[in-house]
């Protein structure tokens, strides 16, 4: 208890040091406001925006000034996305894209400011709910951490990838699985993590480093966007017209217990390793539409359906950073690049890590969503006008920044060479029904899982019962077969009653 | 949602593809010592040792779940359309788009970034794309693209040599003739419509202000600073400006 407390006075120490620098504001409202375009603009993702920030900031910067603008864009990248959801029917994000269901039948009904007051609420809610889970968890979760070893590591990692490739499958799961082995066999190119050997190289000196987290990003996230997005698209540009905005207090008390079990479901699900905030949002939806009163209503026009989703999006944001800092596992995209952040400024997230560093994250956190709130009830106006802009003007500029950025990272050619050659291929994967998440998932967790798979070897001469007779380990691996198997044609049927589904 | 047998048309050339792809690497690993190897005098003679067994393990896997891929996409008739364009879900007007945005962003890349001035090959890159894809033109896709790749095959073609990437030329000069013709033309066929009047706007001022808040702001490195343009705007601020509050 007295550790608990020690934490929570060090949480607010660092809350009021924060609060205190004048140039704290300066990074969070200009992150905040870059993050809510990026969300309201279909086509541009949270992903992309902490990315093209963490070109930006490299690490010229120091770090706990550079995490308050790419924590800032996270969050409001994610609120942002509700915007052309509600407004135009079109998911600014993947994350808001349960929020259209109900958001835009309350458009249509002329309530599109109490859809957007109620959602930026919920969305303020939701966050500080995330925010609260990782200040707690994060500390239980480190303590337990220091006893997971290279078997566990190992585990867990798969269990990213593959949980990853399962849920954002859209067509068969077998893409999911296959775009993160990609993703692992890209992770394998360059000097091995224990031997030095070189692999895949083909005697390119830039390979022997292997792929760069901050290319492959860009490539993976910003040029499909771009090739799928520069097309004359009728339904963007129009005027839209919305009412009162802020919402009223009785409102939103009537609707805090919705509020507040999405939250607590969006955390969960965010912290699910690689997983992220539009998996959160349609499980809050599913559950908010079997326990709401109004569960039938919704797809209609229900606040309730509205509310489930944006609650559980951005209180996700909480939960993807706590297998995040405790592991060095992101719990979605975003916190991906999250990650290439702080392994591009020599931090590496785990047991490890400086509690400073955690507390300051979460103290980013409360001050992003308020910072998020209050932009979000005052200048909603000004990104409804951002609505306006055609992809065709918006997704050029994106280019460029997506070229300076990447080549500012490495400092290279070679680096704008990679993007390009991942966006092509990201681009035929996203063609195919292949997620990308996956992919970078296992780009980023590669180098983990090879490294403590070999180490668990290496350590138990070859034995591969070092997997199982370890308790952690023999839960994950279980874990692990049980999301394959569940995923089997003739388990589905066992379990579903369906004719024939394949994999 | 697409056709779903069309899908499963491109399901089988993709798991064919994969399957290639798979059985190479796999070739490939056997290159990387296995049993019995010595690295820089250390002998490490266990299979658990060698940096070949977690790429054998993601290979073999992708072969398997690719075979699996293959089975799924004949079983659903997905080879049965294969070996039609329309089978597979081609549109002649998608391909070509896909092709111009695929050619200038190539240019883009490959071509202009490393060996032309950064803020000149952007400003052709917007005014391009902004152009071309607005309206759907297929027209005008292609010459965009078209009006693109002269410049970057100019700077590629003259200027190959990675030895030459920093030096100045006249690539710059080209591409920057191209940039303001290309514009000029625009401005004076359609300049009617608000994009093309807004585009040398967004062309000229985005990568101008982004360079200068990575060089001078973010003190990032940009890509080729012996450009044309930004070797005067690094010149006049080092030479020029700075001097006046250093003092």
């Amino acid at each position: 208890m007295d550790y608990f407390l020690t934490q929570v006075a060090g949480f607010w120490f660092e809350l009021v040091s924060l609060a205190s620098d004048p140039i704290t504001y300066v990074y969070l409202v200009c992150s905040v406001f870059l993050g809510i375009v990026f969300g309201a603009l279909p086509g541009l993702t949270a992903t992309l925006a902490v990315t093209i920030l963490t070109g930006f900031f490299g690490n010229k910067f120091p770090l706990e000034q550079s995490l308050i603008a790419l924590i800032g864009a996270y969050v409001g990248a994610i609120y942002g996305g509700s915007y052309p959801s509600i407004l135009l029917n079109i998911p600014g994000t993947a994350a808001s894209a349960a929020t259209a269901m109900d958001g835009n039948p309350l458009a249509k009904q002329g309530r599109g400011g109490e859809a957007l007051g109620m959602t930026t609420t919920a969305s303020f809610i939701g966050t500080l709910i995330g925010t609260g889970f990782l200040l707690v968890f994060v500390w239980l979760l480190l303590m337990i951490s220091k006893n997971i070893a290279s078997p566990e590591k190992a585990l867990l990692a798969l269990f990213g990838i593959l949980l990853s490739g399962t849920l954002m499958s859209k067509d068969l799961v077998l893409k999911g699985w296959i775009s993160g082995l990609i993703g692992l066999a890209m992770a394998m190119v360059g000097l091995d993590p224990i031997l030095s050997e070189t692999r895949y190289t083909f005697g390119w000196s830039y390979l022997m480093s292997g792929f760069q987290v901050v290319p492959v990003l860009m490539g993976a996230f910003a040029v499909p966007q771009i090739m799928d997005g520069m097309r004359a698209d009728g339904s963007i540009g129009q005027k839209v017209d919305v009412g009162r905005i802020v919402p009223r207090i009785g409102t939103v008390m009537r609707r805090f217990p919705t509020i507040a079990r999405s939250g607590v479901i969006g955390t969960g699900i965010g912290a699910l390793p690689g997983v992220g905030e539009d998996v959160a949002g349609w499980v809050s939806y599913g559950v908010g539409r079997t326990v709401c009163k109004d569960g039938d209503k919704f797809g209609t026009g229900s606040v309730n359906g509205l509310l489930s989703a944006e609650a559980a999006n951005n209180a996700a944001i909480g939960g993807a950073l706590i297998p995040l800092l405790v592991l060095g596992i992101p719990g979605s995209p975003p916190a991906a690049a999250l990650l290439g952040a702080l392994k591009i400024n020599n931090v590496i997230p785990g047991p490890t890590i400086d509690p400073q560093l955690i507390l300051h994250v979460v103290a980013i956190l409360v001050m992003a969503s308020f910072t998020m709130a209050i932009m979000g009830l005052l200048t909603a106006r000004v990104f409804i006008m951002v609505l306006r802009i055609p992809q065709t003007i918006f997704l050029p500029v994106v280019m460029v920044l997506t070229t300076i950025g990447s080549f500012s990272v490495g400092g290279g050619i070679n680096d704008l060479y990679l993007m390009l050659a991942v966006g092509f291929v990201a681009f035929a994967m996203n063609a195919m029904h292949y997620p990308i998440a996956p992919l970078v998932i296992g780009v980023i967790l590669g180098p983990l899982f090879d490294e403590t798979f070999r180490r668990s070897l290496l350590i138990s001469d070859g034995d591969l019962s070092t997997f199982w007779t370890r308790p952690g380990a023999a839960i994950l691996l279980a874990l692990n077969v049980a999301l394959v198997v569940s995923q089997l044609p003739i388990v589905k049927r066992l379990f579903t009653g369906r004719k024939r589904s394949p994999i | 949602m697409e056709d779903k047998t069309a899908l499963r048309a491109r399901d089988f050339w993709t798991s064919l593809v994969l399957i290639a792809v798979s059985a190479f690497f796999l070739w490939r690993t056997t290159h990387i010592p296995f049993f019995a190897t010595r690295t820089a005098g250390v002998s490490s003679g266990d299979w658990y040792n060698s940096a070949a067994v977690v790429p054998y393990g993601i290979f073999g896997l992708m072969l398997l779940v690719s075979i699996g891929l293959l089975t799924i996409s004949i079983r659903e008739g997905g080879a049965e359309r294969a070996l039609r364009g329309a089978g597979i879900g081609w549109e002649r007007d998608e391909v070509i788009r896909m092709g111009c945005i695929s050619a200038i962003l190539f240019f883009y890349i490959f071509s202009l970034v490393p060996r032309v001035d950064f803020i000149i090959a952007s400003a052709l890159l917007i005014t391009t794309l902004i152009f071309g894809f607005h309206g759907g033109h297929t027209g005008r896709m292609k010459l965009s693209a078209a009006v693109f790749s002269v410049a970057g095959l100019y700077a590629l073609i003259v200027h190959f040599p990675e030895s030459q990437w920093a030096k100045p030329h006249d690539d710059d000069w080209v591409t920057l003739i191209v940039w303001v013709g290309f514009t000029a033309w625009t401005l004076w066929r359609h300049g009617s419509e608000p994009q093309v009047r807004v585009a040398p706007y967004i062309a000229v001022l985005v990568p101008l202000l982004l360079v200068l808040a990575m060089a001078f702001g973010f003190r990032q490195n940009v890509p080729n600073r012996s450009g044309l343009i930004f070797s005067q705007i690094e010149y006049h601020y080092y030479v020029t400006l700075k001097p006046l509050w250093a003092k």
